[in-house]
């Protein structure tokens, strides 16, 4: 973004930073870090399926047993919510290349709007379980499920599903900015949605995520 | 320059404006997807249910990775970083579950399936089951007596 270069007269748009050989190959090299960067982030996630998929191979029976003890249709509905605020940012990139700042602008704030509801049922569903006792490792004291396990696939849920509730929030921070920027400067154009596209990517990776969290947790 | 033309294709790609309609239709689909999911998983399917959950959630993350991340307009190396990364995601959870699969029994924790050691050979009954050996009040006074 530094030492730019702009040739006079062109379009308002992004700068050509000097080292790279034109605006098509910038827009490219930026979507390469994204994708470089939400590689490490299926990754990070990828050591928690890990543990989730040797824990199950070893305690199947309590496996069973606790993901019938959640609520699926909390999780039902988040993970509609999730999906149709994937959509919305979606849309937002769709507006962001037609220039439609305002509605650039509306998408976003549906998508927060659904985040905000996302965890907030991510919240009672935690508060239940705070409740009930059904918590990671030597704080379980639920007596519904007493097998072998149980305690363990707690802290699979937790820490997956706490991680996850972090990426919502990261991804919130991200999409605030862009929210902010379409309804302020209003400078998004067919030439100029990197920032939208972007964030948007990193939206859909927390949907992505949560897509193979909510069988693995709920329905098994 | 083979990059400067990956590049020119993408941007060719990203630039053809498609309506609306078609993340409409991949919106639909996605919730069809997680209405069939939830409907499979109440069925508490005995051996391949798990196995049916992750192929639709595959289904379901590649819709969002293809059209909603537009990974089907990018090229190149952007397509290559995600694919890999997947591949390695396989390798570690593949290798971690034949570790598992073929070790010595007595080196699986006990209590798990795979264990010849159940809660009841390490001093828990039912009830007290994790506590593994632990004595409840009633018991501790017996052995006193």
């Amino acid at each position: 973004m530094s030492s730019a270069h702009v040739t006079p007269g062109s379009v308002p748009g992004p700068k050509l930073a000097a080292h790279f050989a034109s605006l098509e190959v910038q827009k490219h090299a930026a979507r390469l870090g994204m994708w470089l960067f939400l590689a490490t982030e299926i990754l990070l996630f990828a050591g928690l399926f890990a543990c989730y998929a040797a824990y199950r191979f070893l305690f199947p029976e309590a496996w069973a047993a606790c993901s019938r003890e959640l609520d699926l249709t909390m999780g039902t509905i988040n993970t509609v919510v999730l999906i149709t605020s994937s959509f919305t940012a979606a849309m937002a990139v769709h507006y962001a290349k037609e220039g439609k700042n305002k509605m650039v602008g509306h998408m976003f704030v549906l998508t927060l709007l659904m985040a905000v509801a996302f965890l907030v049922i991510k919240y009672f569903e935690y508060k239940h379980k705070f409740h009930i006792g059904t918590l990671p490792g030597r704080y379980y004291f639920y007596e519904g499920i007493q097998l072998p396990g149980a305690p363990l696939y707690f802290t699979v849920y937790f820490a997956s599903t706490a991680l996850h509730g972090l990426h919502v929030i990261i991804g919130m921070t991200v999409l605030m900015f862009s929210t902010v920027r379409a309804y302020r400067v209003g400078d998004f154009s067919a030439n100029n949605y990197t920032m939208v596209e972007l964030g948007s990517m990193y939206w859909h990776l927390v949907d992505l995520v949560w897509i193979f969290l909510f069988p693995m947790l709920y329905l098994v | 320059m083979a990059i400067a033309n990956e590049s020119h294709q993408e941007e060719h790609n990203m630039q053809e404006h498609h309506g609306a309609g078609r993340y409409v239709v991949i919106w639909v689909v996605l919730l069809v997807l997680t209405l069939v999911t939830v409907f499979t998983g109440r069925m508490h399917l005995p051996d391949f249910g798990l196995l049916l959950a992750l192929v639709i959630a595959s289904v379901k993350g590649t819709l969002v990775a293809l059209y909603f991340m537009h990974l089907s307009e990018h090229r190149g190396a952007n397509r290559l970083v995600f694919g890999v990364s997947i591949v390695f995601v396989v390798l570690l959870i593949g290798f971690t579950l034949m570790d598992f699969g073929t070790r010595f029994r007595l080196a699986n924790p006990p209590g798990s399936q795979y264990s010849d050691l159940q809660a009841v050979d390490i001093g828990a009954n039912k009830a007290e089951g994790r506590q593994g050996g632990h004595l409840d009040e009633k018991q501790k006074k017996e052995t006193h007596e």
